[in-house]
């Protein structure tokens, strides 16, 4: 009885379509981002950082990506990792170029520049649909990560072919590099979570979110009540590259700080994300957050258990980690196909009635 | 010459290897609409459990050596005791993905299914490896190997034995499939499913065990597939990336034709080749890895509905 | 309405021989007639006639071998749907072809999606120019859901509603795009004959309030006659009749191959 809008009454539409309609929800979310700004920065160590939140953060932003994608405009990705490597890339050629460049604006380049490579490769997406188009993103998938591979240029023809990101700071605080602290990597990611998270909330719930919603229901209606596809999905991939090129940036630059393509940004990449989005729910804001924590918790979780409580052999567990992993993205296809976030919204509402069950 | 001609040979060779993935993948997609991302993981399976079978490792042996339990136990198995036994295996996987998987997931859309099939393969690719230990294993079941002499004098041209007995199997399976699926009650039923799961349903054919079937039958396509591809490098993970190229086939040869599957895969395995050859040395080599893709998207581009596949009228 | 009112209006969109083929079959053949301005025009025939293939080729889906389209006095030139959309021309479909994943008022809001206008960098920012657009639109979207009953389902998704309620949405969101010409393919199929009842008061309303010209393909005869102002018959692809209902109704072409000689 205490969760719910009832005497919370909406008098205008402005109102009424903001991001959280219901008062709960407001307090629940300043509350967080006030612990995420002001607590957590004080408590954060290097195990912390390195493991969890900054995983968790970049991996968040990715999510989002190819949700917007997949999950907003219904176009199926393979080539996530592609694109991620093209923003470590693009941050790691404009970091050595242009030294004097503020690291704010690089990692927001780098965005720009996988959204440009996004939308090239969007382009067979005017023509094939579906698994088709799935394949189609896997060709970004190889060639990408064979470009950065082979070409030296790529990596400044360094020996080892390895790019690895200068420091850089904002506020004289080093962000990137040896020096950088837990708390100030923690806080430049976090930054950039929070305001891109509230633009694609700000995107997804206006003209360009019903744009991309209609193509991903039905495209033909959506063409026919005058929706143009073209613009539509190429929209969708630009905004969805440019989230996924800024978690690349960040995965480079504040997460490692070193990078090679193969192992970083290969194909078992695409596919955690994609797991993301669907653990998370499709479709969902809240989603992408659940499914990044989810995907980077339970390995965690699961080592501490087998390796530190059993004493099980880590290539074993790392076996065993597949094969859990595997069946959880089928169980939770079988038993909820929208997610963690769909999950949540059935327990408000039933939060909403309690103490009543209906 | 010599040289280009070897390498076409070696091209279409490399094709049937790709065709046969593609065709395990082709009947899963026409009797049940599943984009069945898991047949190449499906093959890695098939051909590690004959391989392991014949050098006699214990299942599981490492999960028993971690709970203190004996694991040396397994006696080598003579391979034509193993082959029959991959195949209950495979058999047995089919019941096992239908009772726990495709039971569950009946009239869900296209694309949870198939993400449903990258979980499998997540499952199966750590079932294979918490199995049978994921070290490279020879695998030999006696097919002839080596260069095929007379052409290597008369003409200067290397062929390997092996992949000539490849592309016979491949042919052998297909007049098999082909016969059975014409002849067979079964048959006629898995294409009165592809053609109309709906009028199938309502004459009387059951689904489950349809699926079950025809799981079953791309479970033996994979074991062949995984055979060869194993005779001819080893059984090792990387197989199932090798396997992802079938989807460039698939794409080439419309994802319902099994003459497209091979056709397709004839294409790429020789587009491959030879863009290597010529592209490869000015662009840096390594290009087979993205090749087949862009050749297969840029066919997309220009016929989107494949090679054999029909055009699509698009109703409202 | 009298038929006698309708020689004095413009003629809206004028459809002059018309020809469409998929492959060796032939859908439409060698069709003319015109609609004009704030007329119901029914098209009806038996299954197969060709009725939603003229309405796919009047909204561009379809593209014609032959034959031409002049709209508000201009012959039209090739244009793709969501072109052709933003001249002012909207549809229901014979399956309802909603958003399934979107509320009833998300569903409306995209009818108004040709006459949003505000950028991307606006949409990022949304407080501000974007949110009084977003706003304006609501309003608009808001009167249409009024005015079709529909205010307690606003924010259901509509995969859940009924189809009756679903066929109301779907012409509620044909309706927010304030079309000068709207096609409605079998606005009553599969209704009881409450749910008609209120499906023709709408259409009626609709042609009245707000002036939007109605083309409609319909299988039940009483209300084609009822509701429209002039009707054209087709069968197998083929025009066999034009005219009010009265006229239609006493054609004997259109009694034998259509109405039936054992009918009367």
């Amino acid at each position: 009885m205490l969760y719910r809008e009832t005497g919370d009454f909406k008098v205008s539409y402005r109102d009424d379509q903001q991001t959280f309609p219901i008062i709960q929800d407001r307090w629940l979310f300043w509350g967080m981002l006030a612990v995420a700004f002001l607590v957590i920065p004080f408590i954060i160590d290097d195990y912390w950082e390195k493991s969890i939140v900054l995983p968790f953060l970049v991996f968040s932003l990715a999510a989002i990506g190819l949700n917007i994608l997949t999950g907003y405009c219904g176009l199926l990705s393979l080539g996530t990792g592609g694109f991620m490597a093209v923003g470590a890339y693009a941050s790691y050629k404009l970091m050595t170029a242009f030294p004097e460049l503020n690291i704010v604006i690089v990692i927001l380049l780098s965005g720009g520049v996988t959204a440009a490579v996004g939308m090239f490769f969007g382009l067979p997406s005017l023509r094939i649909k579906g698994f088709y188009l799935a394949v189609a993103t896997l060709a970004a998938q190889f060639f990408l990560v064979w470009l950065f591979n082979k070409v030296p240029w790529f990596y400044n023809y360094s020996a080892t072919g390895q790019i690895t990101a200068p420091e850089r700071s904002i506020f004289g605080f080093a962000v990137t590099g040896p020096e950088a602290t837990p708390a100030a990597t923690y806080l430049f990611c976090l930054a950039f979570v929070t305001v891109l998270a509230l633009v694609a909330k700000n995107l997804i719930r206006g003209r360009i979110g019903r744009s991309w919603m209609s193509i991903r229901d039905m495209d033909i209606a959506a063409e026919i009540i005058g929706v143009p596809p073209m613009r539509t999905k190429l929209s969708a991939f630009a905004v969805s590259s440019f989230y996924i090129g800024i978690a690349g940036a960040l995965y480079f630059t504040v997460w490692f700080g070193a990078a090679e393509p193969t192992e970083a940004f290969g194909i078992n990449q695409s596919f955690l994300v994609l797991f993301m989005v669907i653990i998370g729910g499709l479709g969902s804001m809240l989603g992408s957050f659940l499914g990044a924590a989810f995907m980077v918790l339970l390995p965690i979780v699961l080592k501490n258990i087998m390796v530190g409580g059993f004493d099980v052999l880590p290539v074993l567990a790392k076996h065993v980690e597949i094969t859990l992993v595997g069946s959880l993205i089928i169980f939770f296809l079988i038993v909820e196909p929208h997610g963690l976030a769909r999950l949540w919204s059935i327990a408000k509402e039933k939060m909403r009635l309690w103490p009543f069950p209906h | 010459m010599s040289y280009l001609i070897e390498t076409i040979l070696s091209g279409l060779l490399a094709g049937v290897m790709y065709s046969l993935v593609a065709l395990g993948f082709v009947l899963i997609f026409k009797a049940s609409q599943i984009f069945n991302f898991a047949q190449g993981v499906l093959c890695l399976f098939a051909a590690l459990t004959l391989a392991s079978l014949m050098l006699g490792n214990t299942p599981f042996s490492e999960l028993l050596h971690t709970l203190g339990l004996p694991n040396d136990w397994m006696p080598v198995v003579p391979i034509w005791i193993a082959v029959p036994i991959t195949i209950l295996v495979m058999i047995g996987l089919a019941f096992v993905i239908e009772r726990f998987v495709l039971r569950y997931l009946v009239n869900q859309e296209p694309i949870i299914l198939f993400m449903a099939t990258i979980g499998l393969a997540y499952v199966l690719e750590g079932m294979g490896d918490l199995m049978w230990g994921s070290d490279v294993k020879p695998l030999s079941v006696g097919l002839p190997e080596g260069a095929l002499d007379w052409m290597f004098d008369r003409f200067d041209i290397y062929v390997d034995k092996l992949e000539i007995a490849a592309a016979v199997v491949a042919t052998v399976l297909v007049i098999a499939l082909s016969l059975f699926s014409q002849y067979t009650r079964i048959g006629r039923a898995l294409r009165a499913v592809a053609d109309d799961h709906q009028a199938a349903l309502s004459v009387g054919i059951s689904l489950r065990t349809i699926w079950i079937i025809v799981w079953s039958i791309a479970g033996f396509v994979a074991l062949v597939a995984g055979t060869m591809w194993g005779a001819k490098s080893g059984v090792q993970f990387s197989l199932s990336l090798i396997a992802l190229k079938a989807l460039p086939v698939l794409i080439l040869g419309g994802f319902t034709s099994i003459p497209g599957a091979i056709l397709g895969g004839l294409i790429i395995g020789v587009g491959e080749k030879l863009a290597e050859l010529y592209a490869g040395p000015y662009i840096g080599g390594a290009i087979e890895n993205w090749f087949a893709y862009v050749l297969a998207l840029a066919f997309l581009l220009v016929r989107p509905q494949g090679l054999f596949g029909e055009r699509i009228i698009e109703r409202v | 309405m009298e038929p006698e009112t309708v020689p004095q209006r413009d003629v809206l969109m004028e459809v002059r021989n018309i020809t469409l083929r998929f492959g060796g079959v032939t859908a439409i053949e060698d069709i003319s007639f015109d609609i004009l301005e704030g007329e119901v025009r029914a098209i009806i025939g038996p299954n197969g006639a060709g009725k939603s293939s003229m309405l796919n080729v009047i909204n561009g889906f379809y593209h014609p071998q032959e034959g031409e389209i002049w709209f508000r006095g201009e012959k039209r030139k090739a244009m793709k749907p969501h072109e052709i959309a933003r001249h002012g021309i909207a549809r229901t479909f014979q399956n309802i072809a909603l958003f399934r994943g979107m509320t009833t008022l998300d569903n409306i809001m995209t009818g108004r999606l040709t006459k949003m206008h505000r950028n991307m960098f606006w949409q990022a920012i949304w407080r501000g120019p974007a949110e009084r657009e977003e706003v304006e639109h609501r309003e608009v979207v808001e009167r249409i859901i009024d005015f079709l009953e529909i205010q307690h389902i606003r924010k259901t998704p509509v995969g859940r509603l009924p189809y009756g309620l679903q066929k109301r949405v779907e012409l509620g969101r044909a309706l927010a795009a304030e079309p000068k010409l709207l096609l409605l393919d079998e606005p009553m199929a599969g209704m009881n004959i409450e749910e008609k009842e209120d499906m023709c008061r709408f259409i009626l309303d609709v042609n009245d309030e707000f002036g939007a010209t109605i083309a409609l393909i319909e299988h039940d005869m009483g209300v084609v006659m009822d509701i429209s102002d002039r009707v054209v018959v087709l069968d197998y692809g083929r025009k066999i009749g034009d005219g009010t209902p009265d006229v239609v109704r006493n054609d004997q072409t259109v009694i034998d191959a259509y109405l039936g000689v054992a009918h009367e």
